[in-house]
């Protein structure tokens, strides 16, 4: 809760005079208000900066050093005043989080020299504002990985840990390749085939001159085909070795098969097999020279040499809408454009524009201002549109192509953002709610205290570490309580009472049953036992019929303790028993329906609770 | 006929400033608006001693009440939407808007929105130094939504609903819907003497009277500052 709220809380208090005159119970007691001294002034001196503060602004934060009884270790006699022996730039900000409840961070000082200062004056970084929280987080990830790079570095240039086994090692070989001197040979060795391969290609089309007793030019694959086999046949089998070793050395095998790079080391080696496989039939002769094409895939090889080719690759497919969103536009521009111009052409004789498809090839060539010329408006209509065209074509292509490439250094930068951000956002609402729920927990917890401490006879009811505000708060809300005859209860509680609602609307299965449950003796006192009962599985008795909690009505009185089979289960029900002789509050009108509970096997034995129940529990309707 | 024509007019002066507009590239209007967000609402309360003579605060308590007032609301006044952020903080597990809101009414005696330092202290000045006579007359007045002298059942049970949303859902005995009718009733019962179905201020402040309970827990907050 923000320290300001703090100082609104008499408000709410008195404002709770409101709920006076309709509150069904009658208020508990507030608690003893022993702070009596005055406010007085506290000097902070720090490093020769004097700080001066109200003394109930740092007692706001009763977790922290300033706000503790830790703050006296520091304490001056001399100079009556508390010295501390730290940045005085830094405590600023400290300082200012007491005054407004918000802790800044100021973007000039040292992401370590502020965390120090934090943890020195026991304030957690989580709570900063969220308008410096990002600042913080980034610069605090920038550190930490910093200082990470800067091990792995270290680490690298160690020794292999000796007890990693064969597997381990190549696969290490294989991902960082200047990791040994036969990696490295490895590496550079697969390189260099890959580019023969490549070449090889390339060089196997070239036109190499003419065969002696043959007049048409020959490519060179054709006059030297064995030695290009030879090539293919070398380089294939290493790719074939190099993709069987990193299968076998894979951490996990069917990860390394869905990679991408293993699918186009797949797509590299398969036409040569299949050619192998495949006779020299004349039928699908044509679909293995297809199948050929697919050996330029080997050159995608290279992007595992190459950490500039996998970047590209990885923004590509992050701005894979931008691009999506291009082509569709560009293909709407071409439809209209072609169709358009199909029209206008359509009059003039001998017109290249047969139809509005063959019109889209002028279209496309118009726009990206290629102008090839093999087709060209005759007509003048056709002419206005094909300058239309042409212009529109600058606006349609030059233009977004810058953007989509300033598009993806940002939204490079920006998917990473939004990462952190849903994480950090993801923590922050996890903050909040921890917040909320420790609220509330801890007012359940101190009414539980209540409990416990009233037991013990005199105790002191609030311990040491509750600070006043949240006494007084917790008052505030038992008065709330109190006024609607309703209590606060954690989830898992609420959970479990609504399950067992839904659970008992089963008809009775036995009538005996059917007043061991009234026997929960609802009288706010006995409330509390049944608090204890989730709590502390103290009272089975009363926890064996949680699960008849119904429309509560009126408020059973426990006059005497309950003597029941049951009592012998629980040895420690009678501690309950103070509790209901002292506080005899006739409570509000709220009539119970005893709804029989489930048939548990330790039901069985409440067959003297019928007895009990008339005897003991007197109905009171109140108002 | 005229209308039409005026506003055909007007409508076409409108496109040709847009075409303009267009042409020269200056299509975003400087919104205006932007200028009044500058002069935001500040607010000065009286002097001390004016306010020692119009509460029963003396001025250390005045001097506390002031300093955690303009710590969370710098400006000086309090809207109803800060208010309610504000009351909503103390009770996490429900929803304290409505009853912020009733709340927010009952102190703003001046009925101009916002909540000043005087306002806020002279509610707290009834609510903690004044007598059970005047506690009651605020709790009516708090009560009777639309300041007419009258509780009706309708007004006591958007009051009740409200002070229950304060409890939000994780209760023990699980909230039924008509849970706040039901203490209406009983409200009802105890307070409507002559059974006309309104609740009048005499009414009210007899039957308190005549409450053990109402009285003591009146005096209950008596020494929060």
């Amino acid at each position: 809760m923000a320290a300001g709220v703090a100082a609104w809380l008499p408000f709410a208090r008195a404002a709770a005079i409101g709920w006076m005159p309709v509150a069904s119970a009658p208020m508990p007691t507030p608690p003893p208000d022993n702070r009596r001294k005055q406010d007085g002034l506290i000097l902070l001196n720090v490093s020769g900066q004097k700080f001066q503060t109200w003394r109930n602004t740092l007692e706001r934060y009763p977790d922290t050093l300033l706000g503790s009884t830790e703050r006296e270790f520091f304490f001056h006699e001399e100079t009556n005043e508390y010295f501390f022996d730290r940045d005085p730039d830094i405590f600023r900000y400290i300082l200012n989080f007491y005054r407004t409840g918000k802790l800044h961070y100021p973007r000039q000082e040292c992401i370590s020299a502020y965390d120090e200062e934090l943890a020195f004056f026991g304030i957690i970084p989580e709570i900063i504002g969220d308008c410096c929280y990002e600042e913080y987080k980034d610069r605090r990830r920038e550190n930490q990985e910093r200082i990470q790079d800067d091990e792995d570095s270290e680490n690298q240039n160690d020794m292999v840990p000796p007890d990693m086994t064969f597997r381990e090692t190549m696969w290490r070989a294989f991902e960082n390749p200047h990791t040994s001197t036969m990696a490295l040979v490895f590496y550079y060795v697969t390189g260099f085939f890959i580019a023969v391969s490549v070449m090889a290609n390339v060089v196997e089309t070239v036109p190499c001159g003419t065969l002696p007793n043959r007049v048409k030019q020959v490519s060179c694959g054709e006059r030297y085909a064995l030695a290009f086999f030879c090539l293919d046949t070398a380089c294939v089998m290493i790719f074939t070795v190099e993709y069987l070793l990193r299968l076998m050395a894979a951490p996990s095998r069917w990860n390394f098969i869905k990679s991408v790079m293993s699918v186009i080391d797949v797509v590299a080696i398969m036409p040569y097999y299949i050619g192998l496989v495949m006779t020299d039939n004349e039928d699908v002769s044509g679909a293995f020279v297809t199948l050929r094409v697919f050996r330029v895939f080997r050159i995608f090889k290279f992007s595992r040499h190459s950490a500039g080719l996998r970047i590209l690759g990885y923004t590509l497919k992050s701005c894979a809408s931008e691009l999506g969103f291009l082509l569709f536009s560009l293909t709407m521009a071409i439809i209209i454009f072609a169709t358009v111009m199909f029209y206008a052409e359509k009059g003039s004789s001998a017109s290249k524009f047969t139809s509005i498809p063959a019109a889209f090839w002028y279209t496309i060539v118009t726009m990206t201002t290629l102008g090839y010329g093999d087709m060209v408006p005759k007509t003048i209509v056709g002419k206005i549109v094909g300058s239309v065209c042409s212009l529109s074509g600058v606006l349609v292509i030059a233009l977004p192509v810058p953007v989509i490439v300033s598009n993806f250094s940002r939204i490079y930068h920006q998917s990473q953002r939004a990462d952190k951000r849903r994480a950090q956002k993801k923590t922050k609402l996890g903050r909040i709610a921890a917040r909320k729920s420790g609220g509330t927990n801890a007012y359940l917890q101190y009414k539980s205290n209540e409990v416990t401490a009233s037991k013990a006879a005199g105790q002191a009811l609030v311990c040491k570490a509750n600070p006043m505000f949240d006494t007084h708060h917790n008052h505030l809300l038992h008065c709330l309580e109190k006024t609607t005859n309703h209590e606060f209860v954690d989830e898992q509680t609420f959970e479990t009472s609504l399950l067992e609602v839904s659970m008992a609307k089963h008809p009775p299965h036995s009538p005996s049953l059917s007043s061991g449950s009234s026997s929960q003796g609802l009288s706010c006192c006995s409330r509390r036992n049944k608090r204890k009962s989730f709590n502390v599985p103290n009272s089975n008795m009363t926890g064996g019929h949680r699960n008849s909690i119904q429309e509560l009505s009126t408020i059973h009185i426990r006059e005497r303790p309950i003597t029941n089979s049951r009592s012998s289960l629980n040895a420690k029900f009678e501690e309950t028993v103070p509790l209901n002789c002292k506080q005899p509050y006739i409570t509000a009108a709220i009539i119970t329906l005893p709804m029989p509970p489930v048939t548990r096997p330790e039901d069985d034995g409440s067959a003297s609770s019928p007895d009990y129940s008339q005897a003991n529990i007197v109905r009171v309707s109140a108002l | 006929m005229s209308s039409c024509r005026k506003r055909c007019k007007r409508e076409m002066f409108k496109f040709a400033q847009y075409l303009y507009r267009l042409v020269t590239g200056t299509l975003h209007a400087d919104s205006v608006e932007d200028e009044l967000e500058l002069s935001a609402v500040r607010h000065r309360p009286e002097g001390l001693e004016q306010l020692e003579a119009l509460t029963r605060f003396n001025r250390k308590e005045l001097q506390i009440l002031y300093r955690g007032f303009k710590n969370e609301c710098p400006s000086g006044v309090v809207n109803e939407d800060t208010f309610k952020d504000i009351y909503s903080q103390f009770f996490p597990q429900g929803d304290a808007s409505t009853y912020a809101h009733f709340l927010f009414n009952a102190f703003d005696t001046d009925k101009d929105g916002s909540v000043s330092f005087e306002d806020f202290v002279m509610g707290l000045s009834i609510l903690l130094r004044g007598s059970v006579q005047e506690k009651l007359n605020w709790a009516f007045n708090l009560y009777d939504i639309n300041k007419d002298g009258y509780i009706t059942k309708e007004e006591m049970l958007d009051i009740m609903k409200a002070i229950y949303d304060m409890m939000g859902k994780c209760t023990y005995p699980l909230l039924k819907d008509d849970t706040p009718r039901q203490h209406v009733e009983i409200f009802f019962q105890k307070m409507d003497k002559n059974k006309d179905g309104v609740v009048t201020i005499d009414e009210f402040i007899d039957c308190c009277q005549n409450d053990e309970n109402i009285m003591r827990s009146m005096q209950l907050f008596d020494n929060v500052i």
